[in-house]
């Protein structure tokens, strides 16, 4: 009696707007960290037309990295936070030359199930190492900060910002650099940009480590923001997957406004009520399956894609 | 004794999932991942009804359906979409099945699995299950070798080399992968009849995605496409998978350790087998 009482009109639209500021808070803040995880995935797609299945086990090995070198070894934030980069990006290049290099040109099929093969052993290495309980990358204190009815900590805004900070140096370098030239010129036609000197096996190298500095960094944020577990590494990969697969996987612009898209669906299917009742919070993570098989069945090419591959 | 009973009941008990998926998968070079999830749906949709009405030919039956239906919806979509969409769709399908038995209590009682599953009558002891399953799973294996050798077969393998040319004979790609997902399917159904009741137990965490990956490597190190190759491999890594079991190593250690080996089995096993498992058409 007392809560029909309180739940008058006013109160509703009251609520209802209060979560809706908090629900896209919360999904900046996921989206932030599913879209380094997702650019990393499409350059890689576009540039080599490989499917990296263990995206998800490098960004822990990034995340853990800096975990270990902040919280073990005792180096300073900054230093520990490269220090989990250049992990990322030694297990990336190390990777490529094992489970990729060998088979892609081949057949692009193989290195979807090397990097299946690539991802148990990652699995493996780090249950061994940092066992199954959760890790957190500390940063000594958080201060929270509100926007109008939602809050944020600085940590997370931080997070958010480098995020940003870092798609766009990766689209500067793309569109504006002599590297970024050569790069594109290889997905265009790479017999003809073999032809006029540019080294396509190097530059592939150079993709699939930046695409594992990228996932390293987003490991890096999880571990900031939530906590690092060894078991997350697959469903971190199919969250970027469902963003590439709808953005279009030839294009990195549609992966990262997929992801944030894919966060926000995420945060509404479980933070409002649908038809009068709340889906449970375990269905969260169906919500970017769901969208990957819909997008798959629906519009195979995605929401931003052509038939051609790009970066 | 009753340890090498278990092994070989265990390995008999995957071979027919296992030769079903490597139909799919090793001869038509369909690039389909989501065998456990085929075997997840169908093990509840045998358990639930079994356990509600008692009747083993009501838990079969309602497991058939279920089989045709998610193998007739993977065969659509394999129809659809490009090789390497299809393998990521169908581990996004498993994961989605999976998070939904996880997270539908009422129904399948969640991460708390179903235990108290009867075994079918005369199969109570261990001996007996065991001369089933291996009976079962040498049936399975003759029924494969003709289907391999079959119109259906040589049609599979007839799409894995050239869809154009496949199709400029004549041959329906539809008719053929839904009778090959059919086949996969009804293999899935005889694995997942007979392996709760095994165990007393259905539980979620047996259809994990590395049971998928652990399908892949028994398909890819018996050679993708061979019949008698592939259960031999089911044998040998079942046998290695428990074996691993009795290696005097820290706790811990193991379940670690057989994610890395089995890991560098398949990458080993891929870099063998890399011109039969994605070969390149043939030109002149």
């Amino acid at each position: 009696m007392r809560f029909a009482r309180l739940y008058t009109p006013a109160f509703s639209s009251f609520l209802y707007y209060t979560l809706s500021v908090q629900l896209l808070v919360n999904a900046l803040i996921a989206g932030s960290f599913a879209a380094l995880m997702a650019a990393g995935l499409s350059l890689v797609y576009g540039v080599l037309g490989v499917f990296n299945m263990a995206l998800g086990q490098i960004a822990l090995a990034g995340g853990y990295g800096a975990w270990w070198l902040l919280m073990k070894a005792g180096l300073p934030f900054p230093f520990a936070v490269v220090g989990g980069a250049v992990i990322a990006a030694a297990v990336t290049w190390l990777s490529f030359e094992l489970f990729v290099g060998p088979f892609y040109k081949r057949h692009r099929f193989l290195p979807l199930v090397t990097t299946i093969a690539l991802s148990i052993i990652l699995d493996g290495v780090l249950l061994y190492l940092f066992k199954e309980d959760p890790k957190s990358i500390s940063t000594g204190g958080t201060l929270v900060v509100s926007l109008g009815n939602a809050v944020m900590s600085v940590e997370q805004g931080v997070l958010v910002l480098m995020t940003v900070v870092f798609l766009s140096a990766l689209a500067w370098i793309l569109v504006g650099t002599p590297f970024g030239r050569r790069i594109r010129a290889t997905v265009q036609h790479p017999s003809a940009a073999e032809s006029l000197g540019i080294n396509t096996p190097l530059l592939h190298r150079l993709v699939f480590i930046m695409s594992g500095v990228l996932a390293g960094c987003a490991g890096i944020y999880l571990g900031i923001d939530q906590n690092l577990t060894p078991i997350l590494g697959f469903s971190i990969t199919i969250k970027a997957y469902a963003a590439i697969i709808a953005g279009g996987k030839n294009s990195l612009k549609g992966a990262v406004m997929c992801a944030y898209l894919i966060a926000l669906l995420e945060q509404l299917a479980i933070g409002v009520p649908w038809f009068g009742f709340y889906i449970p919070a375990g269905f969260q993570s169906t919500v970017a399956l769901l969208i990957i098989i819909v997008m798959l069945l629906i519009r195979p090419q995605g929401l931003f894609g052509s038939h051609q591959r790009s970066v | 004794m009753n340890y090498i009973l278990y092994v070989i009941t265990s390995a008999s008990i995957f071979i027919p999932a296992a030769l079903g998926y490597n139909f799919v998968f090793g001869r038509g070079k369909i690039l389909h991942f989501g065998q456990t999830g085929v075997s997840l749906v169908v093990a509840y949709g045998i358990i639930i009804p079994l356990m509600a009405t008692g009747s083993f030919t009501i838990g079969i039956v309602s497991g058939l359906l279920c089989a045709a239906l998610i193998s007739a919806f993977f065969a659509w979509v394999s129809l659809r979409m490009e090789s390497d969409a299809l393998g990521i769709l169908t581990i996004a399908m498993h994961l989605a099945l999976y998070a939904v038995v996880l997270n539908w209590p009422d129904l399948t009682r969640g991460a708390l699995g179903i235990p108290a599953i009867p075994r079918f009558p005369g199969l109570e002891s261990l001996p007996a299950f065991a001369a089933a399953s291996v009976v079962i799973a040498v049936l399975w294996i003759v029924f494969m070798k003709i289907i391999d050798s079959s119109s259906l077969g040589r049609a599979l393998a007839a799409f894995a080399e050239s869809r154009v040319h496949a199709e400029s004979l004549g041959i329906s790609r539809a008719r053929t992968y839904l009778l090959a997902f059919l086949v996969a399917g009804l293999g899935s159904v005889l694995s997942n009849f007979l392996y709760p009741q095994f165990l007393g137990l259905l539980h979620p965490n047996d259809y994990r995605f590395d049971v998928s990956v652990f399908y892949l490597m028994i398909c890819v190190a018996g050679r993708p496409g061979s019949v008698l190759g592939v259960a031999l491999s089911t044998y040998v890594l079942v046998f290695l998978k428990e074996g691993l079991r009795f290696v005097p190593l820290p706790d811990g250690l193991i379940g670690p350790l057989r994610l890395v080996l089995f890991g560098i089995i398949l990458i080993v096993a891929v870099f063998v087998r890399r011109k039969e498992l994605f070969p390149k058409p043939r030109t002149i």
